[in-house]
């Protein structure tokens, strides 16, 4: 007797005609036309967050470099191995730190799991801000996508805190010094902190302030690693996800992307050209984490010991730039008021640059001081963060990458502060200068013959300070530069372009940059001229 | 273009996740793991060839249990100890599990297991593998386990580093067999008068580091600059204690003899060098083993009750005369370690006034070195007995010490005041050792 | 029926009662992460009566407790004896009034500044605070060393 025909074919069609498959796939069988092309998307719950037609320029590489859609991969990665990472990791100070061994040695996958989770991580916390460096760049944050902006702003800070929160788990040296240098900066929060300005007003102490509720105790111990770990693993990828969700409404509220549509361009299709790309972009990224967990491991020192202290002690690498302004503010200001300041000003961005102008692509002419100011802050945190993680050693003193960490540096020279009446004063004139003279100043100043004019007197009392002083010639080149940084960034820029706003943005711009450049001239005057505080006011625990 | 971007990336993903389990299937203890079932399976296939009926049977079950071995993860636990050592994973000549009787003839790493008795008097499953041999433990590759890496400050111990953890649980170390470096390193203790300047928890000289939590010193509070070329996974207490009995401690700890690190400061003072005297000169390379080997049993961690084993009572030490008794209290109160054995040459004192010093050569860290604390011999009878007991009342203070070089630092040694310690008969017994040492008596001067 | 409710003043009534069950129920949350009991080693002790420590630098609790106390004719402080530099426990030498650290050399004064040595900053002052009946308190885990700072309460117990 012969054997029935299996034909592949046949089977198919069986398959897809049945009662099952036909409830599962609404849409079969495919065919390649502008009406399936669009269903294919909008009928699909995980594609319908894309609109079915798109502006052909949206779909360039080059435009959004697919950072936003990497991200959310990121996240994706990282709470998949988090899962996984989670059962075979206990959060208790006898455990944590066996645990981590043990996914090294002795779970299969194990190690491979925990390398890609902390690669992942890092490379979230690039990811996203490049991302929002794109945004801006390309001006998407402007009118409809305010709103936006910020919630992207909070799941930036979200980030950085999942980050940090995941950073202690581990229970090594590495771990715990880094958030105990992290949380300390808490302590210095004023008013609600036990070591920043007015702490007495609400009777801080050390067992009751905004750091003692979020270590769950003094010290970093057995309570912070439970609070870090529920808050790492369960409340704050909720409300990340729950942000996560808003900002892809919004997206797709907003026609998706900001790229213009010329005059007589169709729009493309979605499927397959977004799609597309999308998908290699989610291969590409994780074929490099894969490659990355495969050959480079996450480091892991010693086990956390709180009665010993590295020497240096540095934050998780996003925080180090926060750190290494400590050397030249109280820890209230460097670690409080300026990344909520930072913050803020990262939020009102879409609301103080209204202009039309440059939304959807890059431009620099157009936009010159958006560009500027914004691209200068960023510059400026990377390089913050590049020299507390390359060019500071033990005791935070100065040590070139090269140099090996045990070579002793001289003791450093003491500093000086300004005294009360001079200290009020230049503040007091660099705030009422800075903020009144750009705007009252209506002509159009050369660039070229300010910046001799200025070079030229800075170059007088650069002779002055070498000879007369006896500064040595690097310190008064140091703040020669940052001065005319100040000078470029603080005036020229202002003056030119934004002196015509309304007043309350020009108020609020204007506040914001001369804040940005105060943090340059106080840095300036500490590496130059070894000058402490401006302001100091030790009753109040308040010194700037 | 897309369509091999495609292609491309969907491969690799693949790819790369398929090296990911080829590397995470490929671990060190396997090899070793099958490479003993094979040498086991041939040691009793060659065994049941030779042997007779009456033998075959129990060879044949070895050979089959032998057959069916598991290549897995082993570990020895101790709980009570917080132990999990994966060492038997490679040391399978040792597994309680795999070779009951955990002995072999085996002669090479990592399967040779020697009849080793004190591994019958702390079985494994009491005391795990670490407690004594130290090492990391949980890790499983053989560099890690090994414990030279970064970040594990551990290593494993080798003969005769390892009697010190004999010490560690054994009070009464010195009469239990296989601890004869230990007490070596005990009786040279004593012998040199490291305690004139080391306490031991508590009692002791005050001029130095209290010893007797030295082995728990982590190393990240060791300055570590002047050790010369030591790689960073070599930075451990074992290294640190022995460098200071075999290399000149100056080297190890220069200190700051002429005041350049806060040059610029208004008030800065110079920094002597370690006071610590040149063992090294006089000991042998195993008398500092053996002395490392005491170190590393001076601990403050916790054991359980169980497992500490108290000294035994030790009598009353009785005298021959008072001279002998003497010589006891010189001892026990470590006077070797500044005035030499028998008080017969004062021990090197950084800038003291020193026999032999170029005065021309005063800034020089060289001849600041020839510094010396008194010779007794030589200076005990110039004093009478009064003038001697109150000197030992007193003590010698720091800065009462005649500098070599004024500007130099203050010298490191210095003689603590006994009157606390030393007292009555004690005193007196010490006195009559001294006088008996002494070369000149008061009448000759 | 009496005056009925308007329906304007009804919707502000019930949702004021959300809005404050809201507001209590966050008050109320935030209550709940702050600890009332830790499980961290006590770091005060009782140094004993004031009045029992000479003028000048006092040894008694340097063996137990790691500090040594202080005494001027202005008050009282405790250092904590742990040296700045790699945190071994310096000794003090009273013919040269000063602490010296055995390990790399690092000397403090009395009031803890840093003299000579490798340290980078003064010893640290623990909390100090004498109580009603006379006992000096010692709190190691509150601790200062700025100048400036630690001259004053609490880190130095007025005591004539």
């Amino acid at each position: 007797m012969a054997l029935p025909e299996i034909s592949l074919d046949k089977i198919e069609k069986e398959v897809t005609n049945s009662q099952i498959w036909k409830s599962m796939f609404r849409n079969w069988p495919w065919q390649d036309t502008a009406r399936h092309r669009a269903r294919h998307i909008v009928d699909n719950v995980w594609l319908h967050l894309h609109p079915a037609k798109i502006q052909p320029r949206a779909l360039r590489w080059t435009f959004t470099w697919g950072l936003g859609g990497i991200s959310f991969l990121l996240f994706l990665i990282l709470t998949i191995s988090g899962v996984l990472l989670m059962f075979y990791y206990r959060p208790t100070v006898e455990l944590a730190y066996q645990d981590m061994k043990d996914l090294e040695f002795a779970v299969s996958f194990g190690i491979f799991l925990r390398n890609m989770h902390r690669w992942c991580a890092h490379a979230m916390v690039t990811v996203v801000m490049l991302h929002m460096i794109r945004v801006f760049l390309t001006g998407s944050y402007k009118k409809p996508r305010e709103f936006n902006w910020a919630v992207g702003v909070i799941l930036l800070k979200l980030t950085l805190f999942l980050s940090f929160t995941g950073y202690l788990l581990p229970w090594d040296q590495l771990a715990i010094w880094a958030v105990t240098v992290g949380t300390n900066m808490a302590g210095a929060t004023p008013v609600l902190g036990n070591e920043g300005p007015f702490a007495n007003l609400l009777g801080m102490t050390i067992s009751n302030d905004v750091r003692f509720v979020l270590l769950g105790g003094t010290t970093v111990g057995a309570n912070t690693l439970l609070r870090f770990y529920v808050m790492h693993c369960v409340a704050v990828p909720l409300i990340t996800g729950a942000l996560i969700i808003l900002h892809f409404w919004r997206i797709r509220k907003d026609t998706f992307s900001a790229a213009p549509l010329a005059k007589n361009e169709e729009k493309a299709d979605v499927w397959p050209n977004l799609v597309v790309r999308e998908y290699i972009a989610a291969a590409a990224v994780t074929a490099f984490i894969f490659f990355l967990s495969v050959y480079a491991n996450a480091p892991l020192e010693e086990i956390a010991n709180p009665n010993v202290t590295p020497n240096p002690s540095k934050a998780p690498w996003y925080f180090v730039g926060l750190q290494e302004l400590l050397v030249y503010f109280d820890p209230w200001i460097a670690g409080v008021l300026l990344p909520g300041i930072i913050i803020g000003g990262l939020c009102a961005i879409p609301y103080l640059d209204t202009s039309k102008k440059g939304i959807g692509y890059y431009t620099w002419s157009e936009r010159p001081f958006a560009n500027a100011q914004f691209m200068f802050g960023i510059a400026f945190w990377f390089i913050l963060i590049t020299i507390g993680y390359f060019f500071r050693g033990p005791n935070y003193f100065w040590y070139w990458p090269w140099e090996s960490w045990l070579v002793h540096k001289p003791v450093s020279a003491p500093t000086w502060s300004f005294s009360l009446p001079v200290g009020v004063t230049l503040l007091a004139a660099y705030g009422a200068l800075g903020m009144t003279l750009p705007r009252l100043i209506k002509s159009e100043i050369c660039w070229r013959k300010a910046s001799g004019a200025f070079l030229g007197l800075f170059a007088l009392v650069g002779l002055w300070m070498k000879f007369g002083g006896d500064i040595s010639t690097w310190r008064v080149v140091t703040v020669g530069v940052l001065l005319y940084l100040t000078f470029l960034f603080g005036f020229l820029y202002p003056q030119r372009y934004i002196r015509d706003l309304d007043l309350p943005r020009y108020t609020i711009t204007q506040a914001l940059v001369l804040m940005q450049m105060g943090v340059l001239v106080k840095m300036g005057l500490r590496l130059g001229l070894d000058v402490k505080y401006i302001l100091e006011l030790p009753q109040f625990n308040l010194n700037i | 273009m897309h369509r091999k971007l495609f292609y491309l990336f969907n491969f690799l993903v693949l790819g790369l996740f398929v090296a990911a389990g080829v590397v995470d299937n490929h671990r060190e203890w396997k090899g070793y793991q099958k490479q003993y079932k094979r040498m086991e399976i041939s040691r009793l296939e060659g065994e049941l060839a030779s042997a007779d009926a009456e033998q075959k049977p129990s060879l044949e079950l070895a050979l089959k249990t032998a057959k069916a071995m598991p290549i897995r993860l082993r570990q020895a636990m101790s709980p009570d100890l917080n132990r999990y050592d994966r060492c038997v994973s490679c040391h399978l000549g040792i597994d309680p599990e795999t070779n009951p009787a955990q002995v072999n003839a085996y002669a090479e790493h990592p399967f040779k297991a020697g009849d080793i008795p004190e591994h019958k008097a702390h079985p494994a499953n009491k005391f795990a593998c670490t407690s004594c041999h130290q090492g990391q433990g949980l890790a499983t590759t053989m560099e890690d386990a090994h414990g030279l890496v970064k970040h594990w400050e551990e290593p494993l111990l080798r003969d005769p580093y390892i009697q010190g953890s004999c010490v560690r649980c054994h009070g009464n170390f010195e009469e239990i067999r296989g601890t004869e470096q230990a007490k070596r390193g005990k009786a040279l203790f004593a012998k040199i008068g490291c305690i004139g300047c080391h306490s031991m928890k508590g009692s002791g000289g005050e001029v130095s580091v209290d010893l007797g939590d030295i082995a728990d010193k982590p190393a990240s509070r060791i300055d570590w600059s002047n050790t010369g070329p030591l790689p960073p996974h070599q930075r451990n207490i074992l290294n640190w204690i022995e460098m200071h009995l075999t290399k000149d401690t100056i080297e190890l700890i220069p200190g700051d003899p002429h005041g350049h690190s806060c040059a610029h400061l208004a008030e800065c003072e110079p920094v002597a060098p370690s006071g610590m005297p040149p063992f090294y000169e006089e000991l042998s390379y195993e008398d500092a083993q053996a002395l490392t080997t005491y170190m590393l049993g001076m601990t403050d961690k916790k054991l359980p009750k169980e497992f500490k084993v108290p000294a035994s009572a030790k009598p009353e030490p009785r005298y021959a005369d008072s001279i002998e008794h003497g010589k006891a209290v010189f001892t026990k109160f470590g006077r070797a370690g500044c005035h030499g054995e028998g008080g017969a040459s004062g021990r090197r004192n950084f800038n003291a006034l020193g026999e032999g010093q170029d005065k021309t050569r005063i800034h020089e860290v060289s001849e600041m070195a020839k510094g010396r604390e008194p010779t007794l011999t030589k200076v005990v009878g110039t004093y009478s007995r009064d003038e001697l007991r109150k000197k030992l009342h007193d003590g010698v203070a720091p800065s009462s010490i005649v500098k070599f070089n004024p500007d130099g630092p203050t010298p490191p040694l210095f003689m603590p005041s006994w009157k606390t310690k030393i007292k009555g008969q004690e005193m007196e017994a010490l006195l009559d050792y001294l006088f008996s040492i002494a070369e000149k008596s008061g009448e000759e001067w | 029926m009496a005056n009925p409710v308007k329906r304007k003043d009804f919707l502000w009534m019930g949702w004021g009662a959300f809005a404050a069950f809201l507001g209590g129920a966050g008050a109320a949350t935030t209550r709940f992460f702050v600890p009332n009991i830790l499980y961290e080693p006590s770091q005060k002790f009782n140094a004993g009566k004031a009045e029992d420590f000479p003028i000048g630098v006092s040894t008694l609790w340097f063996k137990q407790q790691r500090v040594w106390i202080v005494r001027s004719a202005q008050g009282i402080y405790a250092l904590w004896a742990r040296c700045t530099h790699l945190g071994c426990t310096p000794n003090w030498f009273i013919s040269e009034m000063r602490f010296k650290c055995p390990c790399h050399g690092s000397n403090y004064n009395p009031a803890g500044d840093v003299l000579a040595g490798p340290a980078p900053k003064p010893l640290w002052r623990c909390r100090v605070e004498i109580t009603a009946t006379g006992d000096l308190v010692i709190d190691k885990a509150i601790l200062e060393n700025r100048a400036g700072v630690r001259e004053k309460a609490p880190f130095f117990a007025e005591y004539a």
